[in-house]
Parts: C-alpha cells; sequence; structure tokens
C-alpha cells in the first residue's frame, strides 16, 4: 500500500491550504484594522496587509511552479 | 470504431466538464463573489488552460487497473466504447439527480465493467483497484474536509475582531474573502483541467495505440490534447446548474471566509496529489471541503441527509457505470449489429434524459438563490447574543 504517499499528500494539502488561508485571513484583518476610522494606528498597517496578499500570492504562483512540468519542478 | 470511440471519449469529456464545474463554481457562485454566467466561462477558460498544462496524468490513465500490455490482455477499441458508455450513462444520471459524483469513477468503473464481461475477470488487477480506486475514494473527502475544517477555523480566529475594552464584537470586515474566492475558485477550476482532461487524453491515446496508429509508450499527440481541452471546457461552460445547487446550497450555507478556506483545500488538495501520484477524485475533494468547512463555522448547520444521498452516490457510481460498461461489452461482442444498438441505444437514453431535464428547469437564472443563500443563515435559537453579534458581521456584505 501506498501509505507514504497517502500522508505526504495529506501533508502537502495542509501546509499549502494552511499557508494560503493564513496570509490572506492576515491580510483581510489588517485591511480590516487599517480600515477604522476611530482608533489611533500606525501608518504601517496597510502596507502590511499588502505584504501578506503579496505573500499569498507567492505562494501560490511558488507551488503552480512547483507543479507545472514545463518549469521543470 | 476508433472514430466512433474518439467521438464517445470526447462526450465523456463534454459530460465531465459539465458535471464538474460545481466543484470549482458552486462556491463562489453561492456566495455571490462571482456572477454565475462568468464563473463558468471563467472556469472554462481556466479549463482550457490546465488542459495544455500538464499530461503527466495522460500517461498512466487506466494506471494498470486493467493489465494491458504484453503479458496481459489486449484492450480492444471495443471494450473501450462500452466502459465509456457506461461512463457517460452514470454521468447523465446523477446530474440529473444534482448528485456531484466522480467522473473518474464512473470511467474506471465502465471499463472494469467492459472489461469483466468482455475479457473475464482476471483481467482486472485488485490489488491496483484498491489502491488506485477505493482507497482514495475513503481519504479524498477525509482530508480535504480535515483541511477544509482548520482553514475555516484559522480564518474565522484571524480576523475576529474585539473591542479590546468591552469584549464587545467589533465590525468583522470580511469582504476581502470574496474577492479572494474569485482566485482560489480559479485555481480549483485550473487543477481540474490539468486533472481531468487528461484521462480522456489517456483513454483516446489507448485507443489509437490499440488500433496500431500511434507508437506504443508515446505521450498523447496534440490534436488529442488541444480537441479534450476544448471539449472539457464546453462541456464547463455548459455548466451542470443542477450540481452547483446541491454543492453551493445544498449541503451548507457558505460564506466567503468559509468559501476561500474551502477552496484553498480542494485546489492544494488536487494539485498535491496529482503531483505526487496518489489521484484523489475532484469531486470528493470538492465535496469533503464543503461539508468540512461547514463544519468549521460555528452556527452553520450541514445537511447530513444531502451528504449520505451523495455519499450513496459515490458507492453506486463504480457498480453501476461497471453494469451498464457490462452490458454494453456484451452488446458489442456481437459484431457490427451490436455496436449499432449499443451506440443507437446510448444516443437515444442521453436525449432522453436532456429531454427529461427541460421538465424542471435548473439554469444559472435559479441555480443559486445568492441573497437567500447569504441571509437566511441558520443560527440557534439560544445563543441570542451571537446572533446579534452575527449579524454584525454579516454587514460587510452590503458594502461591498
Amino acid at each position: 500500500m501506498k501509505w507514504l504517499e497517502l500522508v505526504q499528500v495529506a501533508g502537502a494539502t495542509l501546509v499549502a491550504a494552511v499557508t494560503v488561508v493564513v496570509l490572506y485571513s492576515l491580510g483581510v484583518r489588517l485591511t480590516a484594522i487599517a480600515g477604522d476610522v476611530t482608533e489611533q494606528k500606525p501608518a504601517w498597517l496597510r502596507p502590511l496587509a499588502y505584504v501578506c496578499f503579496g505573500l499569498c500570492g507567492a505562494a501560490v504562483l511558488f507551488g503552480l511552479y512547483l507543479i507545472i512540468p514545463y518549469f521543470g519542478g | 470504431m476508433v472514430a466512433l470511440v474518439i467521438a464517445l471519449a470526447l462526450f465523456f469529456d463534454f459530460t465531465n466538464g459539465f458535471h464538474d464545474t460545481a466543484n470549482a463554481m458552486a462556491t463562489p457562485i453561492a456566495t455571490g463573489a462571482i456572477k454565475p454566467k462568468t464563473a463558468v466561462a471563467l472556469a472554462a477558460v481556466l479549463n482550457l488552460v490546465g488542459a495544455f498544462l500538464s499530461t503527466e496524468v495522460a500517461k498512466t490513465v487506466s494506471g494498470g487497473i486493467i493489465k494491458e500490455g504484453s503479458d496481459g490482455v489486449q484492450i480492444t477499441p471495443d471494450i473501450i466504447f462500452a466502459g465509456l458508455m457506461g461512463a457517460i450513462l452514470w454521468n447523465m444520471i446523477t446530474w440529473l439527480k444534482g448528485l456531484p459524483s466522480s467522473s473518474s469513477h464512473a470511467l474506471f468503473g465502465g471499463l472494469i465493467g467492459a472489461a469483466i464481461a468482455g475479457i473475464g475477470i482476471h483481467s482486472i488487477n485488485f490489488e491496483s483497484l484498491m489502491q488506485k480506486v477505493i482507497l482514495p475514494a475513503i481519504f479524498a473527502p477525509i482530508i480535504a474536509g480535515g483541511v477544509a475544517y482548520l482553514c475555516t477555523r484559522l480564518a474565522y480566529a484571524l480576523t475576529s475582531r474585539h473591542d479590546p475594552e468591552s469584549g464587545t464584537k467589533l465590525t468583522q470586515k470580511r469582504g476581502g474573502f470574496r474577492t479572494g474566492q474569485i482566485f482560489t475558485s480559479s485555481l480549483v477550476a485550473l487543477a481540474h483541467g490539468t486533472n481531468d482532461a487528461q484521462k480522456t487524453m489517456g483513454i483516446i491515446t489507448l485507443v489509437l495505440i490499440a488500433a496500431g496508429t500511434q507508437e506504443p509508450g508515446t505521450g498523447p499527440q496534440f490534436w488529442v490534447i488541444a480537441s479534450c481541452a476544448f471539449a472539457i471546457a464546453i462541456g464547463t461552460y455548459s455548466g451542470g446548474w443542477r450540481i452547483i445547487r446541491t454543492m453551493g446550497s445544498g449541503l451548507t450555507e457558505v460564506k466567503p471566509a468559509q468559501g476561500f478556506a474551502a477552496e484553498s483545500s480542494t485546489a492544494s488538495a488536487i494539485l498535491a496529489s496529482s503531483h505526487l501520484g496518489f489521484a484523489l477524485s475532484t469531486t470528493q475533494v470538492a465535496s469533503g471541503s464543503v461539508i468540512g468547512s461547514g463544519m468549521g463555522r460555528r452556527g452553520t448547520t450541514v445537511r447530513w441527509g444531502t451528504a449520505g444521498r451523495i455519499a450513496l452516490g459515490w458507492l453506486f457510481t463504480l457498480p453501476a457505470a461497471g453494469i451498464v460498461g457490462a452490458l454494453t461489452a456484451l452488446l458489442v461482442m456481437t459484431g457490427v449489429v451490436g455496436v449499432i444498438i449499443a451506440a443507437a441505444a446510448g444516443t437515444a437514453a442521453v436525449l432522453y434524459m436532456f429531454l427529461y431535464s427541460k421538465k424542471s428547469h435548473v439554469g444559472h437564472h435559479n441555480a443559486v438563490a445568492v441573497e437567500e443563500a447569504g441571509q437566511a443563515v441558520r443560527f440557534r435559537k439560544k445563543k441570542k447574543k451571537a446572533m446579534s453579534a452575527s449579524t454584525a458581521k454579516d454587514e460587510p456584505k452590503g458594502e461591498l
């Protein structure tokens, strides 16, 4: 039986999905905080949110890069 | 015969496409992230792109389940014809019932049935069947569901906002997830293209090799790749609205954050599995994810009745497609007349189901009642406080 492959697939799925979701959620959260009008907040909040979205996109692209044989992955 | 099989294979590809639109696009349609028409168009384009991206899967389609090759039995176009017939009919039946069932299982079932009837039970490699079909079928929904559950919890935990002093819930502002859904669902569609169009390519290549027009051991030819890609894209665009309805609002109410988590898990699972060689069914992964994300958000109910109906459908997929495949194989074995009868009966059955479906039309206009799905969220009555807080949570929807 291919238990090892099963575990590999489960692990890869978990890591990939959690990475994407956590980064995107942080982005959403930071955008929300940055959008609050009442509070006194540091100026780096919004850029940081964009960094999170960017990292999330980069993670997805990296995943695709690994998978598509054309790129030698 | 070869031409007939290729035509049938392309038609199977078409049913596969429109059967599986739901996997990628049911949740964004349900949350209103993308308009239904746009969603299926997007899915179609991405399926097309995905089909061209990788042909790894195509090379191992029947994957040794039927012992083909020099030491095994000779698989003939007749057997493949019969198998495809079984797969197509089962796909049509489940579509009519709105059940998301695995197209790959239908294909395997049909081929297995045809091989047993046409060649004999010894032609089936049961160990390989267990390893490549049965076990993944059990684990696909579990893996995807578990990951989706975790992701949904994480997404909600990370974005839940409380006032530091009073502890009351602030506006949650989770609208960003809706935009994110566009990307994640696109990824699922792409993954589907890299995965499912391959199966038909593999079948056609198998036929060409069996007919002696292609060297054994070579990959699919370009025209095969192109026609399969287009068949699945057209199928996707036609949209299996019945199944979209089941997946989008039949299993559980889907919110943007949930949909995002579910789609991320689905895409990761499909891509990981097709890359690492432990093939999982797209449909089963997607259904598992939707259920998992439904369990992950407090206050949502998963309709286990529908889930059970789907699971039952999965159980029947392999044997049902197998029986049709076997019957067709027996018919085909009798000669040319048998082939004609089988082809005519198959066409008639598909036509009948298509006409029958017209009676209760489910189209893009009524597949998912978006407003209803967005607002009629069930919360348990005893949680009065949670209820008011949750309505606050829903507010950002209006802002978008």
